[in-house]
C-alpha cells in the first residue's frame, strides 16, 4: 500500500476520482500520530520559550506586563521555571526525534527525504524564476521541498544552539568556571540573537506556508489531522502525488493481475485525468522526467517501508 | 581747822558772788543769788540712793556730778534748767515742770512737731552728762537703736550701711528734723548715695507704676529691706520678687506676667539649682535686671527678645556664642521678628533641663522646630535645589524609632546642632557636604557606616570638594530618611539602580567627572539588570557587587570588585563560582574591545537576521503574488 489513505475511499473507483468534488475528499497522510505529537511538543514548548524568553529581555513590553499582572508578584521566578520546563520538553522531544529518525523506519525515511540534494538547488532556481515571472513553469516539488528542508534544518540547528547556550546559562555557576565571564557573555548573546532569528523564521517562513498561503488558508490542518487533501497535494507536492499515484497503480496492477483490463482502464483514466487537469503543464514533461529519476531513489525506499507505518494508520 | 572752815566760808560766799557778777556781765537773764548753787544741789543728788516715790514708782534722783562737770552744760547751774524749784522744800517743787531745752536750743524747735514730738530731749541726749553735738553725733545711731528696738531696725547693725558709717541720720535726717520716709521718697533718699541705681530704677516698670499711684509697686526697701540691707544678690532673693508676683490678686489671669505664669519659675531648673544652694542658679534679677526691670516689650529690657542672647549669655557663654554664629542668631541680630530666640525653644519661666523636661523631650522638640519650619513656611531646598518637605521627618525611620521609645534616635538638633545650627551652605555647619558624614556617623549613631564610607571613592570625592560626589543624604535623603527594610527608596533593589543611575547615568555628570560611560545601560541589559527589571527578587543590583558605603574603584585592593575580591563578591550569590574566570569586563561598555567574541557574534546574527529573514519575506511575497495570480487565472478560465 502507498500513503494513499483509503479509510473513506476504499470503494472509490478511478472514475470517481476524476470528479473534482471527490478529489478534495481524498486524504493523503502527511504526519502520522508520532510525528504530530512531536510537532505538538515542539511548537508548544517553542511558543512557551519565546514568551518566557522575550519576557525576560523586554520586561517593560506591554504583553509582558499583562502576563506579570495576571500571574502576580512571583511572575519573574515563575518565568524562569517555566522556561526551563519548556526547554526540557523541547529537548526531550528532540531526543525522541533523534531516536525516531535513527531507529524507526518511517523516521529513517523522513530524515532521508529531508536530506538536501542537488535537485533542491535546481528547484530553488526554477522556483525563483517562476516566482519572478521569468517562466510560467512551476517546478514540481516532492515530499519535502527546499522550503521545508530549510525549515527542518533550521529547527535542528536552532535547537542545538539554543540547547547548548541555554544549558550554559542555566548552570552558570558550573560553566562560569569553564567558559569564564566572556563565555557567559557570548552564550547570552548567541541565545538572544538565535531566539530572534528562530522566532522571525517561524513567523515569516513557517507561518506563511501554513496560514497565509492561499493553497491552505486559513490553516493547513496537517498538524492536527495529519492529512493533506488531494488538491493541496497537487499544489504543494505534485511530484510526490504523482509517485504515490503511480505506486498505487503499480501495486494495484500487481495485485490484480487477473483484472488486467481493469487496471489498464484505470491507468488510462488516470493519465486522462492528469492531462485534462493540467493542460498548460505539458511543457513540464521534460522536468518531470528528470525529477522522477532523482526522486526515484527516495520513493523506492519509502515505498518499501511505508506499509509498516501505514498499518496502524490505516486501521484508524 | 578753823582757818580751813573760814577759808571755806569765804569761798562759799565769794566765789559764787564773783561768778555771778561775772555772769551778769554776759547775760541779762542773770537771776542773782536767789538760785541755789550747783554744788549745793549735787551735795545731795550725788547720792546714788537718793530717790522719791511718785505714784507708787520709785524714781532715782541721782545725778552724776562728774558727768555733769564734763558736759557741755557745766557752766549752767541746775536752776537754769530746773526752774521754779525751791531747794528748801521737799520735794523741791509741787508742780514739777519739764525741763524746756528748746527755750535755749531754739534751733531744735522742729523736734516738737515731728515724729519725735513725744520723745523727751533727754531720751537721746541724756539728762546731765550731755555731750557736745559733734561727739553726740558719733553715737547717735546707738541712741536711736536704744529706743527703736524693732527687730527690723535692730538688724541695721549687721547691715552694709552700718559697716560703712551710713547712719540713721544719713537717711532720716538729723535727730531734730527726723521724719518718716514716704514710699515716694525712698528712691530719692537712697539715690542720694546710690545715684546710678536710682536712675535705673526711675526707668523701671516698678517706678512707673509707683508714680501712677499703685501702692503695691515696690521701691528700694521692698526688695532690699529697709534697715537690714546686705550687699549683693543675697539681699534681693527671688523670694522678694515672688512675694508680690505670685499673688494672684495682684497679677490675675494666666497670660504673660500673671502670677500663674511666674509660678512656673518655681519648677524651673534655675530655681531648682538655687534650692540646692548653688548660687550660679539664676534668680529673677539675673534675667530681668535689678533696678532697671522692665516689660519684655520694651526694647531696652534685658528680657526683650533681641537682648536675650546678651542676658542668657551672661551665664551660658559658650552656648550663646554658638547660637550667635548660627543662622538663627544671625537673623535675630539683624532684627528679624521670626528668628527664634532662647525662650522660643526653652520656654520662659519654666526653663527645664533638656534631660528632664517634657517640653524638651525629643519628640516635643520636633514639634517645636516644625512649628516654624512647617512645609513651605520657611523655604527649604535640598541639595539638588529642589523644594523639600521637612515634615518628611515625621515619616522617617528616625522619628518612628523615637516614637517607639528609642531615645537614641535623632531629632532635629542631633544633625543640625542645638544652638550652632547652620544652613548646609555654610562649610562650618554640621550638615555641610563635608561634615555630614561625620554628623551621621557621630558616636552612638552610624559609626560603622562611617568607617565603611571613609576612604570610599565617594568620600574621596567629597573631601576633595567635588560637589557631585555623594555623601549620606544624597542616597538616603534628608529628612524623610527611611529604613532600607521598610517602604522606601532603597528598599527595592530596582530603586538602588535608579538611585545610582541618577549620577552614573547622567551624561553631564559622567563627562564632568570622567566616570565610566554606559554603566547603567550595560547593567540594564545584563542578566542581573533584566532580572531586576522583570521583578526578580534575588537579582543583583549595583550594591550587590560594588557595596554600599564602601564603594571603591576596582584598582583599590579593598574594593569588592578588585580582582582579588571578586570570587568572594560573586560567591555571595553564586556559590561554588569562587574561581570564576574573569575573562572579560563585567560592564561591556565597548564590546569590540571588551569582548570581541560578543561583538562578532552580534555582527554575524545581524547579517543572518536581516539577510535570511529579508530573503524569506521577499520569497513569500513573491510566492503570494504568484499564487494569487494563478488563482485569478484559474477563476477566469473556469468562467470561460
Amino acid at each position: 500500500m502507498s500513503t494513499i489513505d483509503k479509510i473513506k475511499t476504499d470503494k472509490l473507483t478511478a472514475e470517481e476520482l476524476t470528479a473534482k468534488e471527490n478529489s478534495e475528499d481524498i486524504k493523503y497522510l502527511r504526519m502520522n500520530k508520532s510525528e504530530r505529537i512531536q510537532h505538538f511538543l515542539l511548537f508548544t514548548s517553542f511558543i512557551t520559550l519565546i514568551l518566557t524568553g522575550f519576557g525576560l529581555k523586554f520586561p517593560e513590553a506591554f504583553w509582558v506586563r499583562w502576563i506579570v499582572y495576571i500571574i502576580g508578584e512571583n511572575a519573574f521566578e515563575a518565568r524562569g521555571i517555566v522556561h526551563r520546563i519548556a526547554s526540557i520538553v523541547m529537548i526531550g522531544a528532540s531526543l525522541y526525534h533523534l531516536y525516531y529518525i535513527l531507529f524507526v523506519p518511517r523516521g529513517k525515511q523522513l530524515v532521508r527525504d529531508f536530506l538536501p540534494r542537488k535537485q533542491d538547488l535546481i528547484d530553488f532556481k526554477d522556483s525563483m524564476l517562476y516566482l519572478i515571472g521569468k517562466t510560467e513553469v512551476k517546478p514540481r516539488l516532492g515530499r519535502f521541498s527546499y522550503i521545508e528542508k530549510m525549515e527542518y534544518w533550521a529547527v535542528v540547528w536552532g535547537t542545538v544552539i539554543m540547547g547548548a547556550t541555554g544549558f550554559i546559562l542555566w548552570f552558570e555557576n558550573t560553566f562560569l568556571k569553564i567558559v569564564g565571564t566572556e563565555g557567559m557573555e557570548i552564550s547570552t548573546a548567541i541565545h538572544y540573537y538565535e531566539a530572534i532569528l528562530a522566532s522571525l523564521a517561524i513567523l515569516v517562513w513557517h507561518f506563511y506556508f501554513i496560514f497565509v498561503n492561499p493553497d491552505v488558508a486559513p490553516m493547513s490542518k496537517a498538524w492536527s489531522k495529519g492529512y493533506l487533501t488531494r488538491e493541496q497535494m497537487e499544489h504543494e507536492h505534485p511530484l510526490e502525488l504523482e509517485e504515490l499515484d503511480r505506486a498505487a497503480a503499480e501495486e494495484k496492477a500487481a495485485a490484480n493481475k487477473e483484472a488486467e483490463e481493469k487496471a489498464a482502464e484505470e491507468s488510462a483514466s488516470m493519465k486522462k485525468n492528469e492531462e485534462s487537469k493540467k493542460p498548460d503543464d505539458e511543457s513540464q514533461a521534460s522536468a518531470e522526467n528528470k525529477t522522477s529519476e532523482t526522486s526515484g531513489n527516495n520513493n523506492s525506499g519509502k515505498n518499501e517501508e511505508n506499509p509498516d507505518t501505514e498499518v496502524p494508520e490505516d486501521k484508524k | 581747822m578753823k582757818m580751813n572752815s573760814y577759808l571755806k566760808n569765804i569761798f562759799v560766799i565769794f566765789v559764787p558772788v564773783l561768778l555771778v557778777s561775772g555772769l551778769l556781765m554776759f547775760a541779762d537773764s542773770y537771776s542773782g543769788f536767789k538760785k541755789q548753787s550747783t554744788d549745793v544741789c549735787l551735795s545731795c543728788h550725788e547720792d546714788k540712793d537718793l530717790s522719791m516715790d511718785k505714784g507708787g514708782k520709785k524714781i532715782s534722783l541721782f545725778v552724776n556730778g562728774e558727768g555733769y562737770k564734763k558736759s557741755v552744760h557745766n557752766i549752767a547751774e541746775c536752776e537754769d534748767c530746773h526752774e521754779n524749784y525751791n531747794p528748801d522744800e521737799l520735794p523741791h517743787s509741787k508742780t514739777q515742770s519739764e525741763v524746756n531745752c528748746i527755750s535755749c536750743h531754739k534751733e531744735s524747735k522742729p523736734v516738737e512737731t515731728n515724729v519725735h514730738a513725744k520723745v523727751k530731749c533727754y531720751e537721746c541726749h541724756t539728762k546731765h552728762d550731755i555731750k557736745p553735738a559733734k561727739e553726740f553725733a558719733k553715737e547717735q545711731t546707738k541712741s536711736c537703736l536704744s529706743c527703736h528696738k524693732q527687730k527690723n531696725i535692730q538688724h541695721y547693725s549687721q547691715s552694709v550701711h552700718a559697716k560703712n558709717n551710713v547712719t540713721c541720720e544719713s537717711c532720716h535726717q538729723g535727730g531734730h528734723s527726723v521724719k518718716k520716709i514716704s514710699k515716694q521718697e525712698v528712691a530719692s533718699t537712697c539715690g542720694k548715695c546710690h545715684g546710678d541705681h536710682q536712675k535705673d530704677f526711675k526707668n523701671s516698670i516698678h517706678s512707673q507704676v509707683l508714680n501712677k499711684g499703685n501702692k503695691d509697686a515696690p521701691t528700694c526697701t521692698d526688695c532690699h529691706g529697709s534697715h537690714k540691707i546686705i550687699r549683693g544678690k543675697i539681699s534681693v532673693e527671688s523670694q522678694a520678687c515672688l512675694d508680690c508676683h505670685l499673688d494672684e490678686k495682684k497679677f490675675p489671669g494666666d497670660g504673660k506676667g500673671s502670677a500663674k505664669f511666674v509660678q512656673h519659675y518655681k519648677t524651673s531648673i534655675h530655681a531648682a539649682v538655687e534650692k540646692d544652694g548653688l548660687l550660679e542658679a539664676a534668680g529673677c534679677v539675673d534675667c530681668h535686671g535689678n533696678h532697671v526691670i522692665d516689660s519684655p516689650d520694651n526694647p531696652k529690657a534685658s528680657t526683650n527678645r533681641a537682648r536675650l542672647m546678651e542676658t542668657c549669655g551672661k551665664c551660658h557663654k559658650e552656648t550663646v556664642a554658638n547660637f550667635r554664629k548660627s543662622k538663627h542668631g544671625q537673623e535675630l541680630a539683624k532684627g528679624s521678628k521670626d528668628a527664634p530666640t532662647c525662650t522660643d525653644c526653652h520656654g520662659e519661666h519654666d526653663i527645664q533641663s533638656t534631660l528632664l523636661s517634657n517640653d524638651f523631650s525629643k519628640i516635643n522638640l520636633t514639634d517645636k522646630c516644625l512649628s516654624c519650619h512647617k512645609d513651605g513656611k520657611i523655604p527649604h531646598k535640598n541639595f539638588k535645589g529642589e523644594e523639600e518637605l521637612i515634615t518628611g521627618y515625621q515619616n522617617s525611620v528616625h522619628y518612628t524609632a523615637l516614637k517607639e521609645g528609642n531615645f537614641d534616635a535623632p531629632t532635629c538638633y542631633q544633625c543640625h546642632g542645638a544652638h550652632e545650627m547652620e544652613s548646609a551652605a555654610n562649610p562650618e555647619s554640621k550638615i555641610s557636604k563635608k561634615n555630614i558624614a561625620n554628623t551621621c556617623g557621630q558616636s552612638g549613631c552610624h559609626t560603622s557606616q562611617l568607617t565603611d564610607y571613609n576612604g570610599s571613592i565617594h568620600e574621596v570625592g567629597v573631601s576633595k570638594g567635588n560637589n557631585d560626589a555623594p555623601t549620606c543624604n544624597n542616597c538616603h535623603g534628608n529628612h524623610g530618611i527611611i529604613s532600607k527594610n521598610v517602604d522606601n527608596k532603597l528598599q527595592k533593589s530596582k530603586d538602588i539602580v535608579t538611585l545610582c543611575s541618577d549620577c552614573h547615568g547622567s551624561v553631564e555628570l559622567v563627562e564632568r567627572n570622567d566616570l565610566p560611560t554606559k554603566i547603567t545601560e550595560t547593567f540594564r541589559e545584563s542578566f542581573h539588570g533584566l532580572a531586576l527589571r522583570g521583578g526578580g527578587k534575588e537579582a543583583a543590583n549595583c550594591e550587590s557587587c560594588h557595596g554600599s558605603h564602601n564603594v571603591r574603584p576596582s584598582t583599590d585592593s579593598l574594593s569588592t570588585i578588585n580582582k582579588k575580591n571578586l570570587p568572594e563578591t560573586c560567591g555571595k550569590c553564586h556559590p561554588g563560582a569562587t574561581e570564576v574566570l574573569f575573562t572579560s569586563k563585567i560592564h561591556l561598555t565597548n564590546p569590540e574591545e571588551d569582548s570581541p567574541g560578543v561583538f562578532w557574534i552580534t555582527r554575524f546574527y545581524m547579517i543572518m537576521i536581516f539577510g535570511l529573514i529579508g530573503f524569506m519575506l521577499l520569497h513569500n511575497i513573491l510566492d503570494l503574488r504568484r499564487k494569487l495570480q494563478h488563482k485569478k487565472k484559474m477563476r477566469e478560465a473556469k468562467k470561460k
